[in-house]
């Protein structure tokens, strides 16, 4: 078998054609990594000074009464992932600002792709483009005459005769267009690596060995099924049009009515209905500013048997912070339930999308591969979690020091100092360990496998039906 | 004679052919898909734009009994509390052509309540609740089909037209009985244009009736339909000529799907991420420091606010206010305008970024042409960016309004009445 690679690789670097596509391949994804990398670099040199800028400015307070510094709050900017130079998943479409501040969780907002009039419906020159659209061409345009050109030269029943055997001749012929993908694919990687040499640490090779599994698969998957065709068709050209009409349905058609259809299944609220739900059952629960609310009588009455006092005026800590850490504490139960219903729909959406990979492994590729980039909106969310556990903790600490810092209720001109300002830390954004997403993608990686399964068993049987005339 | 003898002729070769008929249906059913997805956005911001004006309807009611009482709450007789309380809403209403081409509508928000604290920035003017999974790869819409599904169909149906025969090795005794091979060439590839002009036409009208395109837009529908017609041809040049040149069907088929590539794939997305490094996503840092102007507003002496103030609006100078309630009411009103011209000031830095981006792609649509009709077919649906700015604008226009209207009338210490809320109401939801 190795024979007939080594054979069919000789006959590949011998075409010329071959050779100048190749080149031209090669060149092409030397210009998308490369831009990838100097644009990821861009956009973190930004993300820093935009960062420090917020952060001047927050330690520049000399004095602010601490409740007013939770309305004057702070802003996080979503970093760009090192892997977003090979895959940027979702990154143009989310936003890039997430204000922070007391009272409410905002939503992040001001996307690249909103800032300006549309460009590419698929995204930017980064490898996943090549590797999933124009690589798979590239491979179905190599492997849809391979067999049958071997039937009309008389070489297959040459083989044939000097004894190969059957299978292992459509085995290898797929293996040897399959390794052409994986050089490129190999070719990518390695170069972003290199590119990015200081940076890579080992939760980063593992995800960029998991993004080379998944794009294996497949590729294996699609070499096999045109090699299939091309036993199966007596005509090369029927061999081609087959496979790029499943080009055209697997990448272009089936993701986006599937995405669009469960959408529908599991329908998403509308942000005014969102929001008035939300403002219904906060309003339900104590108001900082409202001062007749029953919940805050409570609260009150609490307080004061704690500190064994009479009145407000006798306590000796400001009852106001307490009162405003009460109200985060309670909105906090309302934002958990709502953002969470709506990331508990997303993720029903993402797991019957996911399934499509039994009909379509393009669909288990783009969620893999965009997941191990740690550009999907499962990286998204996390994210946005992080934000907001930030969020809860730089109020609480606000309203901490309104309550015990040394004022009094009702004292809203006192202030906290410029070392207390200081000493509140920045958000400081963790990547997600693939080991804690893993589980995610597993169904992604079953798909592709069963593809390759499935392909394999279509290859043997296609082999015991082939016509060597 | 001879040549529409080879276009009816065509028919045969067409219907004989699955692979040929499955594309063409493929593609009609992708579009219809593509219309149905337009029209339910169209219905489904319709209706939401409906429920909120419902909603706001009934508040105003309730409010507006503050003034059939004999004795109305003072705050509902000042004019901040009356065009507050009026929940005065912008819409970004959709237009009946969105059934074409969805295009940016699915990245900001189509209604925004707009008082004195507002700004076209905040947060609200983001998109709606959505998957931004399913965003990034895009709702299929008629625009899509016709963009990227049809140059595909197309290379189905004509990629082995001529190279068949060259390859089969009649194509000399085609060459025999027309001499002049083009014509031939271009007989046949004539029936699959006309069956697309068919299939485009009757899809544009299709989609037409989905939401009553002819009677709101009617110019929608022809410049839709020029446009489809200017880019199928577009499309059919290049192809042709390609299948003039072409010698076997691997080799058209390998030439026409390179070109596909090029033109749908490569360009675009070189052009995306060329800008990207040029102009980087933007932070939005100058917004974000209008926080820090508006909260030294809070600090400055009240000389220097109404210093500014009678800079901004100099007809109240003139004024005097008569009572001290509406001398502080003034001066807190006051702050609410010079910020806003704070953030319409940092904006400018924003719009100018934008603006860059947007020139930048327009000099591309040379050879970029799916961009180019992308955009155009934006336009034509109201779904372009700059149909996005131009509310973001109104909404701004609103702000100022409201703004002007409340210095003046607080200055003039004017106590609202039924008649005075419901003009407000008139004036700002313009």
């Amino acid at each position: 078998m190795w024979q007939i690679i080594k054979n069919e690789w000789h006959l590949l670097i011998r075409s010329r054609a071959l050779l100048t596509v190749s080149l031209g391949f090669v060149l092409t994804f030397l210009v998308s990594v490369f831009l990838g990398d100097l644009q990821s670099q861009k956009q973190n040199k930004k993300y820093k000074t935009a960062k420090e800028h917020l952060r001047e400015k927050w330690e520049s307070i000399e004095e602010m009464n601490p409740h007013g510094a939770a309305h004057y709050g702070t802003y996080v900017f979503k970093p760009s992932n090192l892997l977003s130079g090979l895959d940027e998943g979702v990154n143009s479409i989310t936003g890039n600002v997430l204000r922070v501040e007391g009272h409410v969780q905002n939503e992040i907002v001001h996307s690249e792709a909103s800032q300006m009039q549309s460009i590419s419906k698929f995204g930017k020159l980064k490898s996943s483009l090549l590797l999933q659209y124009i690589v798979p061409l590239l491979l179905i345009f190599l492997a849809f005459q391979s067999i049958n050109s071997e039937k009309q030269s008389g070489r297959l029943k040459l083989m044939l005769m000097q004894g190969q055997n059957p299978a292992n001749i459509v085995f290898a012929k797929t293996l040897s267009i399959w390794l052409y993908g994986i050089a490129l694919l190999i070719l990518s990687i390695l170069v972003y690596t290199l590119l990015n040499l200081n940076h890579i640490y080992s939760d980063l090779i593992s995800r960029m060995l998991f993004f080379f599994i998944s794009y294996g698969l497949y590729y294996y998957a699609l070499c096999g099924l045109t090699i299939y065709f091309s036993i199966r068709w007596k005509h090369t050209s029927l061999a081609l049009t087959s496979m790029l009409g499943i080009w055209i349905i697997w990448t272009i058609f089936f993701p986006n009515i599937l995405m669009s259809s469960v959408e529908k299944w599991h329908k998403l609220p509308s942000r005014a209905t969102f929001n008035t739900a939300m403002k219904n059952d906060r309003s339900k629960g104590l108001d900082g500013h409202n001062p007749a609310d029953e919940r805050r009588k409570h609260l009150e009455e609490q307080v004061l048997k704690q500190y064994k006092v009479d009145s407000l005026s006798q306590l000796p800590i400001n009852f106001d912070g307490i009162l405003m850490q009460e109200d985060e504490t309670y909105g906090n139960k309302v934002w958990d339930k709502h953002f969470g219903e709506l990331r508990n729909v997303l993720k029903q959406q993402k797991q019957s999308y996911q399934l499509g990979g039994v009909l379509n492994p393009f669909i288990s590729l783009q969620n893999a591969s965009m997941g191990f980039a740690g550009n999907d909106n499962l990286h998204h969310q996390e994210f946005l979690v992080q934000v907001e556990t930030f969020r809860r903790g730089f109020i609480k600490s606000l309203n901490d020091k309104h309550a015990y810092g040394g004022s009094k209720t009702g004292d809203w001109g006192w202030k906290a100092n410029k070392s207390f300002y200081k000493s509140i830390e920045d958000f400081q954004y963790q990547p997600t360990a693939i080991s804690s997403v893993f589980s995610h993608y597993i169904v992604d990686l079953v798909f592709l496998l069963f593809w390759g399964f499935i392909v394999s068993i279509l290859l043997i049987l296609g082999t015991k039906k082939m016509q060597i005339l | 004679m001879k040549n529409i003898n080879l276009f009816l002729y065509e028919w045969k070769h067409f219907i004989r052919n699955p692979f040929k008929v499955i594309a063409v249906l493929l593609l009609t059913f992708a579009a219809i898909y593509g219309l149905h997805n337009g029209a339910s956005l169209y219905h489904k911001q319709k209706q939401e734009i409906e429920r909120i004006q419902e909603k706001v309807k009934e508040d105003r009611k309730e409010y507006r009994l503050n003034y059939t009482k004999e004795d109305p709450k003072p705050s509902a007789q000042e004019p901040i509390m009356a065009i507050w309380f009026n929940h005065i809403y912008q819409f970004k209403k959709p237009a009946s052509a969105i059934v074409y081409s969805i295009g940016q509508a699915e990245q900001y928000g189509f209604y925004k309540w707009v008082n004195v604290r507002s700004s076209p920035y905040d947060n609200d003017m983001t998109q709606e609740i959505a998957n931004p999974e399913r965003l990034n790869g895009g709702t299929i819409d008629f625009s899509f089909a016709l963009l990227f599904l049809l140059p595909l169909v197309l290379l189905v149906l004509l990629y082995n037209i001529r190279s068949l025969e060259t390859e089969q090795g009649f194509i000399t005794l085609v060459e025999v009985q027309h001499p002049k091979n083009t014509t031939w060439l271009l007989s046949r590839i004539t029936f699959y244009l006309v069956l697309m002009i068919i299939i485009i036409s009757g899809l544009i009208f299709y989609g037409a009736l989905l939401t009553n395109l002819f009677k709101t837009m009617s110019s929608a529908f022809f410049l839709m339909l020029l446009y489809s017609l200017s880019y199928l041809l577009f499309w059919f040049i290049l192809y042709y000529y390609i299948l003039r040149k072409g010698k076997s069907i691997i080799h058209n088929s390998l030439v026409m799907i390179g070109v596909y590539v090029l033109i749908a794939f490569i360009i675009p997305a070189t052009v995306s991420q060329y800008l990207s490094i040029k102009h980087p996503a933007n932070l939005m840092t100058d917004l974000i420091d209008v926080r820090d102007d508006r909260w030294e507003l809070y600090e400055q002496p009240d000389s220097l606010i109404l210093k500014n103030l009678y800079i901004l609006i100099p007809k109240i100078k003139d004024i005097s206010v008569s009572t001290d309630r509406a001398k502080t009411m003034a001066k807190n009103i006051g702050y609410y305008a010079l910020a806003n011209e704070f953030m319409k000031k940092s904006a400018l830095a924003i719009e100018e970024d934008s603006k860059a981006k947007n020139q930048f792609i327009r000099a591309t649509f040379w050879f970029n042409p799916i961009s180019f009709y992308q955009n155009r077919l934006n336009k034509i649906a109201k779904t372009h960016f700059l149909d996005y700015k131009a509310y973001r604008d109104k909404i701004q226009e609103t702000i100022d309004k409201q703004n002007h209207t409340m210095i003046i009338d607080t200055w003039n210490d004017v106590k609202v009445d039924q008649k005075k809320y419901n003009e407000y109401y008139t004036i700002f939801s313009e």
